[in-house]
């Protein structure tokens, strides 16, 4: 007696053709990276020496750093606007604690760390509860964030410059392990364990499922809140990592460091073909998404490209990413 | 099926004519052979169960919905629009039941919105419009209402009413009112009345359609019935009564297919009951009040509207309830949130498998232990394999057809869907499960299917909630049968006296005492 | 407006007869419009006007600043809100060099005393707009010129530099840069390539590090800013190209220790902390009935080398 008007039945495609093109699917954006890189290396005569590619991958560890936090973001459906911002403010704690005279080298490194990551943590945090618990949208509670975390981080140091950090911990940031820099060492295991708790715990399947279906997930008896919390969270603790290689790096701390970094962020997750409105992606994505942004900033300096044209390209690059993500929304779809 | 044109008598100069209008969606047939005539003038009542396909039929009329086979002449000529704005051009329009209006929008502008008046340079002329919107306004006695109120500040009746009135600011030849009465109060509703009787004397045809039987014989000249997507008799109302009606709608091979009865399973000990329990939609202060047993499948039956779906939400705590007390094995319990009934013991299988019920974009294997994540995890780490096994278990035990644990669950028929989500209630061994359409949009064999699993269930000793449109549905599964009516039990009926007419008489004599006919 | 100017002459006179009574009710005020104050050297200049006021004590020190190096539209609502309020005098370090001309006009229509300092604003702007205005300032170009100048006296003719640029578009990035362009031609150095870093450390870190892969014999470098030549540095210790030699522009406090260790060769002082404290000097000259500025009233600047740090 029941007809249902709405919903067509849904049918299952054929199998070989589904694996076809998830294939290409998840490698499109490692074809591209090849791509872009087989260019630069036909075109420019220093891109694939062993100099080029560890400048590149210490170019590109503190945006990764940055963006694997920014895929939990958006992963649940939300975004994070604050995170440049937070690496100043988690950078000048950082910093002052770092610069405290009389302690040894190793209590300062680890007193400082634990104040970096301790500060990101709290924004992140109060960015994921005040979101989450009057149900505000992400972008509007993290553009506040934007302004508090600058705010802060001004006030603390008066607008000043901290440096003369412990003479090891500089060097730290610019070691070598075989050609490649340790800093992007330490991403590198930051992606690998993210990609373990997104794809192997309950933790990271209630993620997806949150950006996929955020009533699916309430119904079956999973506290939303939490899980919101949590992602934002975590990306405030990898804000305070990246503060502490920023420092390591640069040997300095300054309130006004960041400016725009999150929109390298997110571009690094959506090129990395995590989708805008979440519940799809993966972290492994994010670092080849980062990659691409990171090759294109230094390809396109060593192809002699002026400073106008590379700013224009990488925006031409990440709309046509967000227009295959657009594509590849519609294959999943069907 | 064959069309039965028996009892259709036609229309000597009709102004509109429907032979034969057939439509499927995909495997699901919406319409199987609608016959219809409207006179000049003519007050036409349209009726029918839920999904007997009056809905598909007004989207086939304004040109939403294009039919496979089948002839519609309009005043004679051949009538095939492809757009609601073609409808409207050749004179047919539609007050539709979901509003259309704009809400940050004044009432006039939402009047005005297809044909704004304004000047040479594309500007609105403002004040005409309103005065124009005024007396539309006041044709159809809605006196106390300002034309330049955003429509967001009206109540839902006077939001219905505005949308007739902006249904009649163009002229039409037929006009369709799909359960306009709904959402009014009687006073209003006497107010629409007039306008349609005015509307007759005009010449206008009118295709009203509702499921208050008294409306339609207070007001319509005629009446067609539509059953299971087909035109099933067409009458005089002077010529027919209620409980004929009633048993058009109904059909009796349905009635047969419950005939071949099934012992029950209900056994004496409560295991859930509710005492004045309220939701915040529920406008009785007394609430609602019944027992389920262990064992027991208890049906609810009622109209779109009644409340059914926000009991059971309400009992699942998906909305927080209200006041009232909920017994738990006779100890109260005070559910928050979906978590506690869960941990209480309660299932929801949701009217609403895509939005609710399924991830479609996450594997069968997600889906089916999303509720019961911690018995295939060891300290948060997922253990593919216990969820492989857990899936292949429950499939099998559903009779689950798919391609791996590892599919999406949108590769899976409606059907099979519906079985994954009852996979990931029984994968937590609850002990009461509430099901809220439970076989909508599912075919035939994985109906009787779900059927058996549900009775199953029963004698496992589960106590099941079941809330469905379809009455023989409910006959053929449960012990007793609840029917609802504007957030109040009305009715309630052992399995000895299940019968369709009295289902629908107490679910109509409620609305009746609301609207105060 | 006329008469509170009137007002304040009268005043002034009144202190010069009277000096222990009559100051404290009718002050100047004087409105002191900053650019960024995220920045050191803006933060200096603050603190330098504030002391300033403080020691004079015969005025009353209006301070307002703007939210990043880009955001004009705070400093011209501030111009409007000291228009309002009355001030005896403006002083202001323009955002953008002709943004600020029209409402510039407005406030010396409004018969406020108008001081232009650190940059200057637009010739053919202020020429259009009708506009006569001073300029107190330092010297960018020239400033740039004397650390280019520094770097060719140790690199010797030919030698191969790049430029690491301000914000593109902002007046102060375009004369720095003029002067470095300016020591390249007198020193007949060889200039590889010059980028933008936004004024930024770890771009500018970024972006020398590309550089110098695609210019290996890159053998000084010229940074428009202290924070970017903090980043070339740090790149260069990665790279281990101790060889290179870089100058800088501000002077900020976070290149001292890379003065001393001789990896940074020079910088240029504008001393910032005086800059506004000598402008707000003029204006008040002026308000208290002292001639026009005319022209371009240069301020000191001076080269830094590590000479001066030991």
């Amino acid at each position: 007696m029941q007809l249902d008007e709405n919903l067509p039945t849904a049918t299952a495609t054929a199998a070989p053709a589904v694996s076809m093109k998830l294939l290409l699917r998840d490698a499109g954006i490692g074809i591209a990276l090849v791509l872009l890189i087989l260019f630069f290396a036909l075109t420019t005569d220093h891109f694939l020496s062993p100099n080029n590619i560890s400048n590149i991958l210490t170019q590109i560890t503190i945006n990764l750093i940055l963006a694997i936090g920014m895929t939990f973001v958006i992963l649940i459906g939300g975004i994070d606007l604050s995170v440049g911002s937070m690496l100043a403010f988690c950078a000048v704690v950082g910093g002052s604690v770092l610069t405290i005279p009389d302690l040894s080298v190793f209590q300062a490194v680890s007193l400082a760390t634990l104040a970096a990551v301790g500060t990101g943590a709290l924004c992140g945090f109060l960015n994921g509860w005040i979101s989450a618990f009057w149900g505000l949208p992400s972008f509007i509670v993290t553009l506040g964030m934007l302004n508090i975390a600058r705010g802060a981080a001004l006030q603390v140091t008066d607008a000043r410059t901290i440096y003369s950090f412990p003479p090891s911990f500089n060097a730290f940031g610019s070691q070598m392990i075989y050609g490649v820099p340790v800093v992007f060492l330490i991403a590198l295991a930051l992606v690998a364990i993210a990609w373990f708790v997104l794809s192997k715990t309950v933790f990271g399947r209630l993620l997806y499922g949150i950006g996929n279906n955020e009533e699916a997930v309430r119904l079956a008896g999973h506290s939303l809140m939490t899980y919101k919390i949590a992602a934002f969270t975590i990306a405030g603790v990898l804000v305070g990592i990246a503060a502490m290689v920023y420092m390591a790096r640069l040997n300095i701390a300054s309130p006004i460091i960041g400016i725009g970094f999150e929109l390298n962020a997110i571009a690094a997750v959506i090129i990395g073909g995590t989708s805008l409105s979440g519940g799809r992606g993966s972290v492994i994505g994010t670092l080849l998404g980062a990659c691409i942004i990171g090759v294109l900033a230094n390809g396109l300096i060593l192809f002699g490209l002026s400073d106008f044209m590379r700013q224009l390209i990488t925006g031409v690059v990440i709309i046509l990413a967000v227009i295959i993500d657009k594509y590849r929304e519609r294959i999943t779809a069907a | 099926m064959n069309t039965n044109l028996a009892h259709v008598d036609s229309v000597a100069q009709p102004l509109l004519e429907l032979h034969d209008i057939r439509k499927r969606f995909g495997g699901t047939v919406a319409l199987a052979g609608v016959t219809l005539s409207v006179a000049p003038g003519e007050v036409h009542g349209l009726i029918g169960e839920n999904g007997a396909g009056k809905s598909t039929l007004i989207k086939v009329l304004c040109g939403i919905v294009k039919p496979d086979s089948g002839a519609i002449t309009l005043a004679g000529e051949a009538y095939a629009p492809h757009t609601p704005r073609d409808a409207k051009a050749r004179g047919l329009q539609v007050v539709h039941q979901e509003f259309n209006l704009l809400p940050f929008l004044s009432v006039a502008e939402n009047i005005f919105i297809e044909h704004l008046p304004r000047n040479a340079l594309g500007v609105v002329k403002r004040r005409d419009m309103n005065t124009r919107a005024r007396t539309a306004l006041d044709a159809i006695g809605l006196k106390d209402i300002d034309v330049r109120w955003p429509v967001e500040r009206l109540g839902i009746a006077h939001r219905q009413l505005v949308e007739v009135a902006r249904a009649l600011m163009t002229e039409s030849r037929v006009l369709i009112l799909d359960e306009p009465t709904a959402t009014l109060t009687s006073r209003e509703t006497e107010r629409l009345f007039a306008i349609i009787d005015d509307l007759r004397r005009r010449g206008v045809s009118i295709i009203f359609v509702s499921h208050h039987l008294d409306e339609v014989f207070k007001l319509c000249d005629r009446v067609t019935v539509l059953r299971n997507g087909e035109t099933v008799t067409s009458r005089r109302i002077g010529e027919t009564t209620q409980d004929e009606l009633v048993r058009a709608m109904v059909g009796q091979q349905l009635q047969k297919e419950m005939t071949h009865s099934i012992g029950s399973s209900a056994r004496s000990e409560t295991v859930l009951s509710l005492v004045n329990f309220r939701h915040a939609q529920s406008p009785h202060e007394d609430g609602i009040s019944f027992d389920l047993h262990k064992g027991e499948i208890l049906g609810i039956a009622g109209l779109v509207g009644s409340g059914r779906t926000e009991l059971l939400r309400a009992i699942f705590a998906a909305e927080p309830p209200l006041s009232g007390t909920l017994m738990r094995d006779g100890k109260p319990a005070a559910l928050r949130s979906p978590r506690d009934a869960i941990r209480a013991g309660i299932g929801f299988v949701t009217e609403d498998r895509k939005e609710e019920g399924l991830i479609l974009s996450m594997p069968i294997a997600a889906n089916v232990t999303m509720a019961s994540l911690a018995d295939v995890s060891r300290a948060g780490l997922l253990d593919q394999r216990a969820e492989n096994a857990l899936t292949e278990k429950l499939g099998a035990d559903l009779k689950l057809k798919y391609g791996g644990p590892g599919k999406n669950a949108a590769t899976l028929s409606g059907g099979n869907q519906q079985k994954v989500v009852l996979a990931k209630w029984l994968a937590r061994k609850p002990e009461i499960l509430l099901l809220d359409e439970p076989t909508r949009g599912v075919d035939v064999g994985a109906k009787a299917e779900i059927y058996a699993l549900i009775r199953r269930l029963a004698e496992r000793g589960l106590a099941l909630l079941v809330v469905s449109s379809e009455l023989p549905e409910l006959m053929t599964l449960c012990d007793r049968i609840m029917v609802m009516s504007q957030h109040r039990i009305v009715g309630s009926l052992p399995r000895a006296e299940f019968s369709e007419e009295k289902i629908l008489t107490y679910a109509y004599q409620g609305e009746k005492r609301q609207t105060g006919h | 407006m006329k008469l509170f100017k009137l007002a304040s002459v009268v005043a002034l006179v009144a202190a010069t007869a009277l000096p222990t009574i009559a100051a404290a009710a009718d002050k100047p005020v004087v409105g002191l419009v900053m650019k960024s104050l995220a920045n050191d050297f803006f933060k200096n200049m603050l603190e330098g006007a504030e002391a300033h006021a403080k020691k004079r004590g015969d005025y009353e020190l209006k301070a307002i600043g703007m939210q990043n190096e880009t955001d004009f539209e705070s400093q011209l609502n501030g111009v409007e809100n000291f228009i309002t309020q009355g001030v005896d005098a403006i002083v202001i370090a323009p955002a953008d060099s002709r943004a600020m001309v029209a409402p510039l006009k407005k406030a010396i229509d409004a018969g406020i005393t108008v001081v232009n300092f650190d940059v200057s604003l637009d010739e053919q702007a202020k020429k259009d707009a009708g506009l006569d205005l001073a300029f107190v300032g330092p010297d960018n170009r020239g400033g740039a010129k004397l650390a280019g100048e520094s770097l060719a006296k140790a690199l010797g003719e030919g030698g191969k530099v790049v430029i690491i640029e301000g914000n593109p578009g902002a007046d102060n990035a375009a004369q720095r840069k003029l002067g470095f362009e300016d020591a390249i031609a007198a020193g007949k150095l060889n200039l590889l390539d010059s980028r933008t870093a936004h004024w930024e450390t770890e771009e500018a870190n970024s972006v020398f590090s590309t550089m110098l892969t695609a210019h290996p014999d890159i053998q000084g470098v010229m940074a428009a800013n202290d924070s970017m030549a903090i980043g070339v540095i740090k790149a260069l210790d990665a790279a281990g190209r101790p060889d290179i030699k870089v100058v800088g522009f501000d002077n900020v406090s976070a290149v001292q220790p890379l003065l001393k260790e001789g990896k940074l060769l020079a910088t240029v002082d504008q001393f910032g902390s005086q800059m506004a404290s000598d402008a707000i000097d003029k204006a008040l000259a002026v308000v208290g009935g002292g001639p026009k500025l005319e022209g371009w009233v240069k301020t000191d600047i001076k080269l830094v080398t590590t000479d001066d740090v030991k």
